[in-house]
């Protein structure tokens, strides 16, 4: 195809100056902002260079919301691609109701997160969740539980509601990419003796690199950048449990009114995505046929 | 064969069970409880068939609240991102996988990379920026972030629809004479326009959904969004629930409407777009 340069960026260029505006001029200010010393919105502080920066590091808050955001990614990794793949091969089946369950199996993420928040802090409730009374009743628990009141427990029912959410939406991509493979490559593996387990690490997985490839770099990025469920669940407690790096820029700028430490902990975390999105694009991206 | 079918169907019926256990009983549990008298909702002792009908959360929260308000706002918001996002991103997505130029590789993953950015991260510098050009407090406001969230996607999702195009349409187009503005009104947008309508319901759904900007650049109770008013109910000490859910159901109604009349363009568009 031949090249058409001007038209071309004629084209993006509007969502391309959009986009830079709304990202770089921030970036530029919170920048400006990291090396002074300002507290509250609003006030002016004075120069202070990279003073921020060295303070940074040397605390313990930002390494324990840094390691809370790691196991947040990874638990968020897991458990989302089971969930997504569980119910992407399942609709991928022939049963009753299967265009409506397709249809509707993405309700988690059609509706606002803080009804999502809604949902789970009703049916998790220690005094009087659904969950609670079920798993009583089943002889899994004795009394009921609190399931935000110890970190670790609180830690994983996040993951578990956030991947609750996600997961769906996840699971239409992931079959809009199984839909691409071909029908034929699964007849002649049956001839050739292969079975469904078989088929499934050398046929789907591998024709699923391009879906997976964006899957793995956006979804990491998305869930790194969860904060309402977090914020209205636990605020990031028990005692930091919670804290992972977008609650603790927000609660520095927002609730301990650090603007200049919050603008500092932006640009850090802003260095690390667009490092590991380099990384991620420069190892896994596809190569393209066309 | 006949032992791996047997397999097979167990997986699908565990499975199936577990899908509707998982992602779809929670719904059921909030719409029914938001019908439950206030006793019954808190009671310690459940009973998935309800007890009780009663429809005094719905009267307080339509009558007795600013339900409206914030319906109306958000309706505001997000109609008009997506209108934005749609016009930016099919233009956008025309331009990188129809006409091939200099450094497309380049904006196509830098959108993906726009992910990096959006959050908290962007929160602090966003509201310093439009606390100088006086944009805090507008629904503007919310509308620029929203189509910044909104578009990366957009554009990708439609990519696959635009490849599903044939070139040769488009070029036999020109050779009858037809100008850039009549192929990409005539031939592109019709053609693609399943994509298009399941990426307007993905733009609508994603700022129907934001919290973390409306409550933060949004102080003025009028202008408040559904999210933000709700998480004000949740964030209360003693929590009415019957409230709350009512709220909860409410908030969620017009984008499950909305996906009703226009929800199977969605998934198919997700589904069937084959991502190429």
């Amino acid at each position: 195809m031949k090249k058409n340069n001007i038209e071309g960026w004629l084209f993006v260029s509007p969502l391309v100056i959009w986009i830079s505006l709304i990202i770089l001029v921030p970036i530029y200010i919170a920048f400006e902002l990291s090396l002074f010393n300002v507290k509250i919105i609003g006030t002016t502080g004075k120069f202070i260079g990279i003073d921020n920066y060295i303070k940074i590091f040397g605390k313990s808050k930002f390494l324990n919301a840094s390691l809370n955001s790691l196991y947040w990614i990874i638990g968020n990794a897991i458990c989302q691609t089971f969930f997504a793949f569980t119910i992407a091969l399942t609709i991928n089946y022939k049963f009753p109701g299967k265009k409506i369950m397709a249809n509707w199996i993405i309700l988690s993420f059609i509706i606002p997160t803080v009804v999502v928040v809604v949902i789970w802090k009703l049916m998790l409730s220690s005094s009087s969740g659904v969950i609670n009374s079920v798993l009583i009743d089943i002889g899994l628990l004795n009394e009921a539980t609190g399931f935000f009141s110890s970190p670790n427990k609180a830690f994983i029912s996040l993951i578990l509601i956030n991947s609750w959410r996600w997961s769906p939406f996840l699971a239409l991509i992931i079959l809009s990419g199984l839909n691409s493979i071909n029908r034929e490559m699964y007849d002649a593996s049956k001839v050739d003796g292969a079975n469904f387990i078989q088929q499934f690490l050398f046929i789907t997985f591998p024709n699923l690199k391009n879906v997976l490839f964006v899957l793995g770099l956006v979804g990491t990025l998305l869930s790194f950048n969860i904060f309402d469920i977090i914020w209205l669940i636990t605020k990031g407690g028990p005692s930091n449990a919670t804290t992972t790096l977008p609650l603790l820029i927000y609660e520095t700028a927002f609730t301990k009114f650090r603007i200049s430490q919050a603008a500092t902990l932006s640009i850090i975390t802003s260095f690390l995505l667009l490092l590991f999105s380099i990384i991620f694009i420069k190892s896994m991206a596809p190569k393209e046929d066309d | 064969m006949i032992k791996e079918n047997n397999i097979k169907l167990l997986f699908l019926s565990v499975s199936l069970l577990l899908i509707i256990l998982i992602f779809f009983f929670p719904f059921f549990w909030i719409i029914t409880s938001s019908f439950k008298s206030p006793e019954e909702i808190i009671a310690t002792s459940t009973t998935i068939i309800p007890r009780s009908f009663t429809l005094e959360h719905y009267n307080k929260i339509l009558f007795n609240s600013d339900f409206f308000i914030y319906l109306k706002n958000s309706l505001i918001v997000s109609f008009s991102s997506m209108i934005i996002s749609i016009i930016l991103s099919v233009s956008a997505a025309y331009g990188l996988h129809k006409l091939k130029f200099y450094g497309n590789k380049f904006v196509e993953y830098s959108l993906l990379v726009t992910y990096a950015f959006p959050g908290v991260i962007l929160l602090v510098p966003i509201y310093l920026l439009f606390a100088k050009v006086n944009l805090l407090n507008s629904y503007f406001a919310l509308i620029i972030v929203n189509v910044l969230f909104a578009t990366p996607f957009a554009v990708w999702m439609l990519k696959a629809f635009f490849k599903l195009i044939p070139n040769e349409i488009e070029e036999a187009a020109y050779i009858d004479g037809a100008s850039r503005y009549i192929v990409i009104s005539k031939i592109i947008i019709p053609l693609a326009a399943p994509g298009i309508a399941s990426v307007a319901i993905f733009c609508f759904i994603i700022s129907w959904t934001e919290y973390l900007f409306a409550s933060i650049l949004i102080s003025g109770d009028h202008l408040k969004t559904l999210p933000v008013g709700l998480a004000g109910i949740v964030g209360q000490y003693q929590i009415d629930w019957g409230f709350l859910l009512s709220g909860a159901v409410l908030a969620s109604l017009p984008v499950i409407l909305l996906f009703v009349f226009i929800g199977k363009y969605f998934v198919s568009g997700l589904t069937e777009g084959a991502v190429k």
